[in-house]
């Protein structure tokens, strides 16, 4: 059994920590007296993975076997999580795989015939053939790439379906393929509490129509976190689930298949990442040292080439399948007892790392607006009941950001940067005079549905995760940011942690209380 | 980025402690689990190339340090005339200058077959003071409090005919006085059936205690007393011998503040002062224990 998470306070004896800042780390030494926030040790993985997901499709939650509910001349869909899950992607095979050829297995034994298999990309990017074999496997990926295996396209009217309107007024869009069929299986990966649930089939398959109803400032805003899926709690989960509910009152039947992960996020030689840092033996402060001087001297084209190159050993700590509730429970007791970490109070300042890959720039580039998306969205908003940081406080940030934008992944927000946010960063104002262009623009529309952009309208969103926190906080300081685009973002760039320091004093005092949140691996931080 | 890569190592040498005692940060100490379980191989060290260089690291190096910056002196080595090997070799403890003092003043056939037992935590946690240890010392690690896994290495040495050092106090004395002796090495003894030669060492306490790096300036006086062999006798208790043991090493304190001939006589008696210190508070003991050895032809100024 692991140790729990763990709430370090630094003393004379703390080495340096380690701090992420995009491709590239450092150890840095923090005040006398800070606390350093560390997820809990890694769950042991499920040994017979293959025997756990077939005990799962046999005994689900609130629903009948699997192999009850596939018949044969039925029309059969399978929806799966797409590229922004796990982070970094996993090690081959990825458990997508393992459940799709359980599942499809079963299908073939009962005689299913019409099957057809779907990245749940949403507004997100379409997959590469590649990208796609290395999460399905390539069993399914001779079998059904390209005719039966496709990204989910929201933008092709003739394959999207209306549903209807919840009680709220939020209009709901499917993928109509998805919609229509006798049973639609959601296979997922649960990295994080935002994950999952209702969140899978009425986002991952819908279309910019019902997808706006939920991801806009108002719902950020009420979305205390998003990482806290629990009714009332956050807007967007509440609004996710009024949707799913409306899905299931259209006739739609959905088996939703969860999977969790432990937090062995970085592989050999990199595994000094996950350890706590007194713990790390002389080999790993050896490693730390030849890995950083290497990635330092590397040229920066090769230096991305190894990170995106990054596989994770995660292991498989749970599978769950059924309905959709009874499912996703289950799913978030797991990944809390993976992630939670219980904090006393809040902290003057907040301290964060961010790594080199958020969800949206798996092989491709964290531009300026996903820093926001990382930092201000996800990164701020691991927390249940109160931020880790006080009103007003500080958040204190690692990155270089750089003003890189990926020509082909992100061209919308190539303009978002230089047109919106140089007018101004006010999400409500942005959300209001801009979002609508960018999101029915011919140009990003087409690049979206046949090259492999992010939808126009994505960059909006990126820049609503972080609403919450720009109304929350008091200033962000960037560590070793580029000092330009920092102050397009709104932040203020430090050339060092002591500047940072510094300058936060102006905010909260000489003497501020601090707090680290040493990801990753992931952790929630559960404030009391 | 573009740190230089030697501010780099200085950070991770300073950070990680390298060549000392790993330090956990204090609020992990209940969450972190102790370190695994290492044994330092010291074979090597008891080798006969080992035994040259420990020669000279002695008799040249240490012995010039420790003669030029005390003013030690030697009783009793006769006592050791006619004793056969393995013995163990038992001492009060209450300076770093007692181990290397007993092999520098060991016999040279005496030394070269003698290991000094040292404990595992202290002398063999990093690799540099380990191998210090074990080349200097003919050092062997016991793990303090491990019961019979610690006097498993002892054994083994005895057996192959390894006299061993030994400081049953188990720990150097912080006030100078002498400790309660561990039972183990009483246990061992009678185990092995090995006499044992028991050393009083007087003034290494007040030369350089606990918590000092280096020898107290005026070249302070040492004596070293060896002391008549003690044999386990038939169906004696470790902790009849232990008893023994610490009253041996009393009577050669006693010799060395009166007489041999006074020692005796109020050891006849039964009269043999106790060296475990007056009781009191820390601070008595503290002050009695710190009293100016006399030297050497100097009349003792108290009794």
């Amino acid at each position: 059994m692991g140790r729990p998470g763990f709430v370090l306070e630094v003393d004379e004896r703390t080495p340096p920590l380690l701090v992420h800042e995009g491709e590239g780390f450092r150890l840095e030494k923090f005040p006398l007296g800070s606390r350093v926030i560390y997820p809990p040790d890694s769950l042991p993985p499920i040994r017979d993975v293959r025997g756990a997901i077939r005990h799962a499709l046999e005994h689900p939650h609130g629903s009948e076997p699997l192999r009850e509910l596939l018949k044969a001349g039925m029309k059969l869909t399978i929806a799966i999580d797409d590229i922004s899950l796990p982070l970094p992607p996993m090690q081959s095979p990825d458990v997508r795989q393992l459940v799709l050829e359980e599942v499809i297995g079963l299908a073939a034994r009962s005689g299913v015939e019409d099957l057809k298999l779907y990245m749940a990309n949403s507004l997100h990017r379409r997959m590469t053939g590649a990208e796609i074999k290395h999460t399905v496997g390539e069993r399914v990926h001779r079998s059904f790439y390209p005719k039966d295996l496709k990204n989910h396209d929201a933008e092709d009217r003739d394959n999207l379906v209306y549903l209807g309107k919840t009680d709220q007024g939020e209009e709901v869009e499917l993928n109509k393929r998805a919609a229509e069929s006798d049973l639609l299986i959601y296979v997922n990966i649960n990295l994080v509490a935002l994950d999952g649930g209702h969140k899978s089939v009425p986002v991952g398959l819908a279309s910019y129509r019902s997808v706006r109803h939920h991801h806009n400032v108002h719902t950020m805003l009420h979305s205390k976190s998003y990482m806290d899926p629990r009714p009332g709690r956050s807007a967007i989960h509440d609004s996710c689930k009024r949707m799913g509910d409306l899905v299931k009152a259209s006739g739609v039947k959905v088996f939703t298949i969860e999977t969790t992960l432990n937090n062995r996020t970085f592989p050999e030689p990199f595994g000094f990442m996950n350890k706590r840092e007194w713990e790390w033996s002389l080999l790993e402060q050896g490693t730390y040292l030849a890995a950083k001087k290497a990635n330092d001297l590397s040229p920066s084209a090769a230096r991305h080439q190894v990170w995106m190159r990054i596989k994770s050993p995660y292991g498989v700590t749970g599978v769950n399948a059924g309905e959709t509730e009874a499912v996703h429970e289950r799913t978030l007791a797991k990944l809390h007892e993976q992630q939670l970490v219980e904090v006393n109070g809040q902290s003057d300042v907040m301290v964060i790392g961010l790594p080199y890959l958020g969800p949206y720039n798996v092989n491709s580039i964290m531009n300026p607006i996903l820093v926001h998306c990382l930092g201000l969205g996800y990164l701020f908003n691991m927390y249940r009941n109160k931020p880790v940081v006080r009103p007003g406080g500080v958040m204190i940030m690692f990155h270089p950001v750089p003003n890189e934008f990926h020509q082909v992944h992100h061209p919308s927000y190539v303009d978002f940067f230089e047109e919106v946010l140089a007018e101004t960063n006010d999400p409500s104002t942005i959300e209001s005079k801009y979002e609508e262009r960018y999101a029915t623009d011919p140009w990003y529309i087409h690049l979206y549905r046949k090259s492999h952009a992010y939808h126009g309208v994505h960059p909006f969103y990126m820049w609503y995760w972080g609403a919450h926190a720009l109304d929350y906080l008091g200033d962000v300081i960037v560590v070793g940011g580029d000092p330009k685009t920092c102050q397009r973002l709104g932040y203020r760039a430090a050339s060092s942690f002591r500047d940072a320091l510094e300058m936060a004093g102006e905010t909260v005092g000489r003497s501020p209380s601090i707090s680290y949140l040493h990801v990753p691996p992931l952790a929630i931080a559960d404030v009391r | 980025m573009g740190r230089k890569l030697t501010d780099e190592i200085r950070d991770v040498a300073k950070g990680w402690r390298w060549g000392r005692r790993t330090m956990i940060p204090r609020s992990a100490e209940s969450s972190t689990p102790p370190p695994k379980r290492w044994d330092f191989p010291t074979d090597w060290a008891r080798s006969d190339a080992a035994g040259v260089a420990r020669d000279l690291i002695l008799d040249v190096g240490l012995r010039s340090i420790i003669w030029n910056e005390t003013s030690p002196e030697v009783f009793g080595l006769d006592n050791l005339e006619g004793l056969k090997g393995p013995v163990m070799f038992i001492s009060n403890h209450s300076s770093h200058l007692d181990a290397s003092i007993i092999m520098i003043t060991l016999p040279k056939h005496w030394r070269e077959k003698t290991a000094t037992a040292a404990a595992k935590d202290y002398f063999f946690d990093v690799w540099w003071r380990s191998a210090f240890t074990a080349l200097v010392y003919a050092g062997f690690p016991v793990e303090r409090g491990a019961g019979e896994r610690a006097t498993a290495k002892a054994k083994e040495l005895i057996r192959d005919g390894w006299s061993i050092i030994v400081f049953p106090e188990g720990t150097r004395s912080t006030d100078g006085w002498l400790q309660r002796f561990r039972h183990g090495t009483s246990r061992l003894a009678v185990e092995m059936s090995m006499p044992i030669v028991p050393i009083a060492i007087v003034g290494a306490y007040a030369a350089m205690p606990k918590g000092r790096s280096w020898v107290k300036p005026g070249r302070p006086p040492i004596r070293v007393r060896y002391g008549h062999p003690l044999f386990p006798r038939e169906g004696e208790t470790h902790q009849q011998l232990s008893l023994r043991m610490q009253q041996a090493v009393g009577e050669l304190f006693d010799e060395d503040r009166t007489s041999w001939w006074q020692a005796q006589s109020r050891a006849a008696r039964g009269e043999t002062p106790k060296l475990s210190g007056p009781a009191g508070p820390g601070w008595l003991r503290t002050w009695e224990g710190t009293r100016p050895i006399r030297r050497s032809g100097e009349p003792p100024t108290w009794t």
